[in-house]
């Protein structure tokens, strides 16, 4: 099961990194409007967007597969740009989130005392706020001038904002259990020994405890992911993601949430990406963790009637 | 004034054939049919601009605050050209104006009191001009002609007086000085920056909790971003300005306007004043006609292009946004509710001139985007990054998008910013955003060409709250404007405006793109036939709502 879903996710990445051969084949990029072009349909010439502002339907062939968008930008063509962004975003803010998550969850673990009462009390703050609230308060805030870190600056309305913002809100999910393996391993007799071989706690952290805190990290990666394309499409849903024209499903749902009687496809189609990619990470997720802690596969095995 | 989206305001003066039945009788001060009582809850899409009168100047926050906050003059409650005609409101009379055009006096109605009950004093209409200019206001340069205002705005001291206005508290009398004649002078008195609230009204935005007015309505509630509710006034007694019929009026700030939509289509909303989405459109158009109507407005919709830094400093810049833009394709994003232009006076204001042929090509054809690109080219511009603005009100984004993708097609880097309807206009109204182009769009703050072109008038750029957003000016346009205002009577000089609009689009100042058709849909509980006026400086009157 956990293949299928995971070779199913792979076919989703893949479709992405097409994108531009899906282009080239309907004859125009994903930002291209055409509000007032004409296709033939059966031998006749229609508006791609009628005089109403109805656009057309699915065509089902390479131009407009799967219709066109309130200002004639190919659904298809978008979706598959929409996956890059979504994808993008997901992975780098899952990635980001999971090397901060370790290298927080590693100091306050091990160093205890002061350092981990400062990243308690920071993941504390952080996990007090729901998910989409902090999200949208950061992103926002973040909108207008962007972020400067020292010589790093994320311009505002870039991809690099979001992933930021993403992978903030969800480093207490990972830190905290982290953490909490670190403060039991650093027990361990194997950890004493190295200390007593005279090893410091960088080379401790990095050659004893981290390698015993894959198998969690390998576990949370792809649900991380998950977590970070539904945080991104909540965000870009609500104007503080992605920004239009790029396409991103997020945005591509919100644009079409507003044409649901005579154009359903626009919300349905990235929805229905959407829930895809998250349910095949998910079960890849549960899989992973089943191949990693045996114990729980068979606790759910004895539990079967 | 600015319209964030869609809505309120202008019913061309030539369009008065759609005075609607039974709510016009101008001896009562119309709209006096229907049933009186009740609540209504309607909707807004984004959050009004401010419920401050000093403050407000978009299409969102004018409707209801004038049924709050009555200036001197008013307007009557009728549709068509009868509802420009100027009535008083708070004053006792029409203003005594000199022979050289340059003073305005006034009195205060005897026994006039505020919604809180205390008398309205002369006095008070000094601190409401105050406040306007205090508060650096969008209104700011209506009143900048009064003898020093610019002194006081300058000096920055809320305490300091304005030599031209003198208000007598014991006889009531207000006496205005100008430095030149201004022949819009008692539109301006009109307005809704002109309406009175008490000298003790903080100089601050006082829209979390409006000040008390002079009106049939006060605002009882408000909820930033959530809703605000407006209630009859016991005792409200200005000849000519209906009392209202309907008891309270919620007004929820609701994004969604398929939502609302939904929510009048089945009672739960009464009225939603932005038009329904072009998703429901043709539905409720073919299932509710008995309780929806369209109706055109003499607006400018256009994109505002900043002179004051690259790349639309340059003349030919500016032009090849002009040639580009498909009008008819905006009209479809519209859901056909634009009527393609070219002008900055709208059809239905004294000073329109239909230009033939329009300087840039048939706005009701396609653009030429490939003579825009050679443009561009010309202008050395290739490249350039160019930032839109837009706002997320409905359809606006869509638009937005459509524009930012046209700068990309003729050569221009260009990518887009998109803002909350509630802070859009004071965003790139501000000197610091250096916003270089995006959506703008004008309803008139009253039937006259001035209130048009005086948002390119140079002379009226402020830092914030600016509403010259293309920071357009040009000495020749300026004088004009200066000297045409002048002018008491526009019949005699509706081609010198006209003239000047020619000017305008000739130069591509801005890039207009058409007049919008607004709409008026009611809930089944609204007696739609009977309390249903759409004033045409207003939009939809709430003194006129009643149920059935």
């Amino acid at each position: 099961m956990a293949l299928a879903f995971g070779a199913l996710f792979v076919a989703l990445v893949l479709c992405a990194l097409a994108a531009p051969l899906w282009a080239d084949l309907a004859g125009r990029g994903p930002e291209a409007t055409n509000v007032t072009g004409k296709i033939e349909v059966d031998g006749r010439q229609v508006d791609v967007v009628s005089l109403d502002g109805t656009p057309i339907g699915p065509q089902w062939r390479s131009e407009y597969f799967l219709g066109a968008d309130a200002n004639g930008r190919d659904v298809m063509v978008r979706l598959l740009y929409g996956a890059r962004n979504s994808l993008l975003i997901g992975i780098a803010a899952a990635l980001l989130t999971t090397i901060l998550a370790t290298l927080v969850g590693l100091l306050a673990g091990y160093l205890g005392r002061w350092v981990d009462a400062v990243a308690r009390s920071a993941l504390d703050v952080i996990w007090a706020f729901p998910v989409i609230l902090l999200g949208v308060a950061l992103a926002t805030a973040l909108a207008v001038g962007g972020l400067q870190i020292g010589p790093f600056t994320l311009e505002a309305g870039s991809t690099a904002i979001s992933i930021a913002v993403i992978a903030v809100v969800y480093v207490p999910y990972m830190a905290r259990p982290i953490r909490g393996e670190v403060l039991a391993l650093r027990e361990k007799e194997f950890v004493e020994a190295a200390r007593a071989q005279g090893a410091g706690p960088l080379r401790t952290m990095l050659s004893e405890l981290l390698p015993n805190l894959s198998s969690t990290i390998v576990v949370f990666a792809p649900l991380m992911v998950a977590n970070a394309i539904l945080l991104e499409s909540a965000l870009s849903f609500l104007g503080v993601g992605v920004v239009p024209p790029a396409p991103s499903w997020g945005n591509m749902i919100d644009a079409g949430v507003e044409r649901l009687v005579t154009a359903p496809h626009l919300a349905i189609v990235p929805g229905a990406m959407l829930v895809a990619t998250v349910l095949a990470l998910n079960v890849l997720g549960d899989g992973v963790r089943d191949a990693f802690d045996p114990r729980s596969r068979a606790s759910w095995g004895a539990r079967r009637p | 004034m600015t319209s964030s989206r869609s809505f309120l305001s202008a019913v061309v003066l030539a369009l008065a054939a759609f005075a609607a039945a039974g709510c016009g009788d101008s001896d009562d001060g119309g709209a006096e049919a229907g049933n009186s009582g009740g609540s209504m809850t309607i909707a807004q899409t984004s959050q009004p601009d401010a419920l401050d009168p000093a403050l407000a100047y978009t299409s969102q926050s004018w409707e209801p605050l004038w049924v709050v906050y009555t200036p001197p003059l008013t307007y009557r409650h009728a549709e068509g050209q009868e509802g420009t005609e100027l009535i008083p409101g708070v004053a006792e009379a029409l203003p005594e104006i000199s022979d050289d055009g340059k003073t305005y006096s006034f009195k205060i109605r005897e026994g006039l009191k505020y919604s809180n009950g205390k008398p309205v004093k002369a006095s008070d209409f000094e601190h409401t001009i105050k406040r306007v200019l205090n508060l650096e206001s969008g209104g700011t340069y209506l009143f900048e002609g009064i003898e020093g205002a610019t002194d006081f705005i300058e000096g920055g001291d809320p305490k300091a007086d304005i030599t031209g206005i003198e208000a007598d508290d014991a006889t009531g009398e207000v006496t205005i000085t100008l430095t030149e004649p201004d022949g819009t002078f008692s539109n301006v008195l009109a307005t809704n920056f002109a309406g009175m609230v008490p000298a003790s009204t903080p100089f601050e935005n006082q829209s979390t909790k409006p000040p008390p007015g002079v009106g049939p309505y006060e605002i009882t509630e408000s909820v930033p971003n959530r809703q605000f509710t407006l209630s009859q006034v016991e005792g409200f007694d200005i000849p000519d300005v209906p009392k209202g019929k309907v008891d309270t009026i919620t007004t929820r700030i609701v994004k969604s306007t398929s939502r609302q939509a939904q929510d009048v289509i089945g009672g739960k909303l009464d009225y939603m004043q932005d038009p329904p989405p072009t998703d429901l459109l043709a539905e409720i158009k073919a299932s509710h006609s008995d309780r929806y109507k369209d109706w055109p407005t003499p607006s400018t919709y256009y994109f505002f292009l900043n002179q004051s830094i690259p790349p639309f400093d340059n003349e030919q810049a500016r032009e090849a946004v002009n040639v580009a833009i498909d009008s008819t394709a905006i009209a479809r994003i519209f859901g056909g509710r634009l009527k393609p232009s070219c002008n900055v006076i709208p059809s239905g204001i004294p000073g329109h001139e239909d230009p033939d042929p329009c300087p840039f090509g048939d706005p009701s054809a396609a653009g030429d985007v490939d003579e825009a690109k050679r443009l561009v080219e010309e202008a050395g511009v290739g490249g350039e990054k160019v930032t839109v603005y837009a706002n997320n009100d409905s359809n606006r984004p869509q638009i937005g998008e459509y524009y930012t993708d046209l700068l990309n097609q003729i050569g221009f880097d260009a990518d887009l910013k998109i803002i909350d309807g509630a802070i859009y206009f004071n965003t790139i109204g501000n000197e610091k955003t250096k916003a270089q182009t995006g959506l703008a769009a004008w309803y008139p703050d009253f039937a006259h060409p001035g209130s048009f072109l005086q948002q390119f008038d140079g002379t009226a750029i402020q830092p914030t709250n600016n509403s010259n957003y293309g920071y357009v000016n040009d000495p020749e346009i300026n004088k004009g404007i200066a000297d045409l205002l002048k002018e008491p009577d526009v019949a005699t000089v509706a081609d010198q405006w006209a003239e000047l609009d020619r000017k305008a689009i000739e130069k591509s100042y801005l890039a207009p793109y058409g007049s919008e058709e607004l709409t008026t849909f009611m809930s089944d509980r609204v007696d739609f036939d009977n309390c249903s006026l759409v004033h045409p400086l207003y939009g939809n009157d709430y003194t006129s709502f009643c149920l059935k």
